[in-house]
């Protein structure tokens, strides 16, 4: 399967593989499908264009129908629900009492743990994501290699991927663990330290062992995206490069880095929704931490509501609609910052 | 232009995705539990209960279901949950107009003050409420109105490594605190990683850890009607066992970020701990492994005066709905029968909260120690909706205490103001 999802994946993106058009006739990165396949999907459109103005809107709707029910259903209506409890006033019990005006919102905004969240979080996200993009950039290049044993390489790095995220929080609690812990035995017997640390419950380690659990699990799709955007890039430009007499690190750093900006744009993007959102691992190798000392804003969103004294549901929705206005704005920020559009015109 | 639109749509998606993310726990329905419409009554109920143990818990309901369903003819629901999830559970139920019938829960007053709840007088037989224990009456009782039904009590003792008492010259269990932090410090001593006390002063149970403590110094959470957490014994208490673990060193490492069943009671089980604050359950398992010579002694006090006991009861409470008295006062009456009620505690290893209950296990006596007890036991001020506010306080703060850095006046002043703001 790793195998194969790399090597479809290269088959469609490179113009070699897809039907032997030859070197310098495609510029830049091609898109999925190659040269020839995107002939073929014109053809489809437009021929899809000819009939297009006379399928009576109900047929459409027909078609339509299940994937807006699903929508309406899983998406439109929650996201209706967390603005209504946003707004109201609930009991600690969960009844709802009336409505609430803007009071959730300013108790988040006064919350005493606030800043200590916000900081946790923009460190959790920072790290993760910059880690696991720089040692997935590192992966990546070694898989595109052709070496003895590489199935069997690319099928143990997306085992963390396949694995359920509390399965795999609950197991690096296991291996944390301050009495009987693994890591600590390996690291003591190895008289790397003198007596046990207490990966979680020590408040240097807390994060700093939380961050290594993130990046181990957001390897996997990183690396594949890096691998898959490796095997896009065409071969002949590398062939001009060195004609040009590049050095490796010359090639690596003006030719592949630049080329796979399209791969990184998508992979940094997804990492950081992904990340933010988090909850299994901060909450798993967080819960016997007392107060908000190591909470990102979606523990703290969950302690709120059900945990902390406040126990306060419409408090918790409060902090959820700041959460997605937040990841926007890191988002948006973060698409003007690298100039996304410049990188996908040229 | 093209592409932007796309951003746009990638953006949207995004949003949309952390959107459905935040929203997953409130939009969970609930259609099992169906309330008669009308004034009929009702063909069944639901019942939402805390899972005690993995073995016994869901298998006695089981078989209570099928009898109460054989006697009444009305199917009971039974959906057992983890203690972990049931405040999430039931609150998420309560918030969508979806409570249960029946709900088995460390606290009932906050429900009770909604006004979401049966009394005793509505839905309990004569017979029943006279058989049970006074002490439980009293806790289950709000504004002069019975809400919350016991269904099972357990009371804490100290649990100590007789082998390792041995090992390390200590005759018999302290009974002062002096003595407890000479015979702490004898067995930390032993070196092997062995810790003198095992402290779970984290998130998990650490109003009842504390608890038992305080009651030993002459105080209280609650004291005529006024809070009193931050008492000068309770600073006391607390400062005590912030000495055990900062100055002495005589506790597991980290006692403020230490769970009680996947942190000290392993410790106590694996014989690395000379001392910890059980219960009849730990007690169970301790015996099934036979591999911890240990012995049962009621708690030290400060002062050397008698011990006190600081017991926990859980509650059954049910809730009001159209035409479902007459299905759960049957409930109510079938759990209180000695067969069931008895059966249950039994099975699960904890303490009766009944009369008739007491007289059954007084026969055993590996649980003399506790039901001795049991009529005079210091119970937790469950009676008061504040104290579900104030328990999620202490379980998400005391242990922040008994760090280096950690201030106990401080931790507990805050305590006290939030509790005095809540009442």
């Amino acid at each position: 399967m790793a195998d194969q999802i790399a090597d479809s994946v290269a088959a469609s993106g490179s113009p070699d593989a897809a039907s032997g058009s030859g070197p310098g006739s495609t510029s830049g990165p091609a898109l999925p499908g190659g040269p020839a396949a995107g002939v073929r999907a014109v053809g489809r459109r437009r021929n899809r264009g000819r009939e297009r103005g006379r399928a009576p809107w109900w047929v459409a709707l027909l078609w339509l129908g299940p994937a807006l029910l699903l929508i309406a259903g899983v998406v439109i209506y929650p996201a209706i629900e967390l603005v209504r409890a946003s707004v109201s006033h609930y009991s600690i019990t969960g009844l709802r009492l009336g409505s609430a005006g803007g009071r959730n919102y300013s108790k988040v905004l006064e919350h005493p743990a606030l800043n200590t969240v916000l900081k946790n979080t923009a460190v959790w996200v920072v790290a993760v994501v910059a880690l696991t993009i720089l040692i997935s950039l590192a992966l990546a290049q070694f898989l595109s290699k052709d070496f003895f044993g590489r199935k069997v390489v690319r099928w143990a790095i997306i085992v963390p991927w396949a694995a359920s995220l509390v399965i795999t929080a609950r197991l690096f609690t296991l291996i944390y663990d301050y009495n009987y812990g693994i890591l600590n035995h390996l690291l003591l017997s190895l008289h790397l330290i003198s007596k046990p640390v207490d990966f979680l419950g020590d408040d240097r380690w807390t994060m700093i062992s939380m961050v290594a659990v993130g990046v181990f699990v957001s390897i996997p799709f990183t690396a594949y995206v890096f691998l898959a955007g490796l095997n896009a890039i065409p071969t002949d430009v590398y062939e001009a490069a060195r004609i040009d007499g590049a050095r490796p690190w010359q090639v690596y750093w003006q030719v592949t880095l630049p080329l796979l900006r399209p791969a990184m744009l998508v992979a940094s993007v997804l990492n950081i929704i992904y990340v933010f959102n988090s909850f299994p691992i901060v909450y798993t190798l967080n819960d016997r931490n007392p107060g908000y000392t190591h909470d990102t804003s979606i523990t703290f969103m969950y302690k709120l509501a059900f945990k902390s004294a406040d126990k306060d549901v419409g408090m918790s929705a409060a902090a959820g609609i700041f959460n997605v206005a937040l990841i926007l704005v890191v988002v948006l920020v973060y698409l003007r910052l690298v100039k996304w559009q410049e990188s996908e015109n040229r | 232009m093209a592409t932007r639109r796309t951003a746009m749509l990638a953006v949207v998606a995004a949003a949309v995705v952390a959107l459905s993310a935040c929203a997953g726990g409130s939009g969970s329905k609930d259609s099992a539990s169906k309330s008669g419409s009308g004034s009929g009554s009702v063909k069944s109920i639901k019942l939402v209960a805390a899972e005690y143990s993995k073995d016994n818990t869901a298998k006695f309901w089981n078989d209570f279901a099928t009898k109460y369903k054989a006697k009444t003819g009305v199917t009971l629901d039974v959906q057992v949950v983890s203690w972990n999830d049931i405040d999430q559970t039931s609150s998420t139920m309560v918030q969508n107009n979806s409570a249960p019938d029946i709900l088995n829960l460390n606290v009932y007053a906050s429900y009770a003050k909604d006004n979401l709840l049966y009394s005793a007088d509505d839905v309990l037989s004569g017979s029943v409420k006279s058989d049970l224990l006074p002490a439980f009456v009293k806790s289950g009782t709000y504004q002069g109105k019975m809400y919350g039904m016991p269904d099972l009590s357990s009371a804490r003792a100290l649990f100590y490594n007789k082998d390792l008492f041995t090992k390390a010259g200590i005759a018999a269990a302290p009974k002062t605190w002096d003595e407890f932090e000479a015979d702490a410090k004898k067995l930390t001593a032993l070196g092997n990683g062995t810790v003198g006390y095992a402290e779970p002063l984290g998130p998990e149970e650490a109003q009842a850890e504390f608890g038992i403590w305080l009651v030993n110094n002459g105080g209280d959470w609650k004291a005529n009607g006024k809070w009193t957490i931050n008492s000068d014994n309770n600073v006391e208490t607390l400062s005590f066992l912030k000495k055990l673990a900062v100055d002495d060193k005589v506790t597991q490492n980290n006692p403020g970020k230490t769970n009680r069943t996947d942190g000290a009671f392993p410790l106590f089980a694996s014989g690395k701990a000379g001392m910890v604050v059980g219960f009849s359950p730990l007690a169970a398992t301790l015996d099934k492994d036979k591999k911890i010579n240990y012995g049962v002694a009621p708690m030290p006090t400060k002062d050397g005066s008698a011990p006190q006991t600081y017991g926990v009861t859980d509650y059954l409470m049910a809730f009001k709905k159209n035409g479902n008295q007459d299905a759960v006062k049957a409930f109510y009456d079938l759990y209180y029968s000695p067969d069931e009620v008895n059966t249950f505690i039994k099975a699960e290893g904890f303490l009766p909260v009944t009369k008739s209950g007491l007289q059954q296990f007084s026969s055993n006596a590996g649980l003399k120690v506790y039901l001795d007890t049991l009529p005079n036991v210091h119970l937790t001020p469950t009676d008061d909706p504040t104290w579900d506010k104030v328990k999620l306080d202490v379980q998400q703060n005391i242990g922040t205490a008994v760090s280096p850095s950690g201030d106990p006046k401080k931790v507990l002043d805050s305590l006290q103001r939030n509790a005095e703001a809540g009442s």
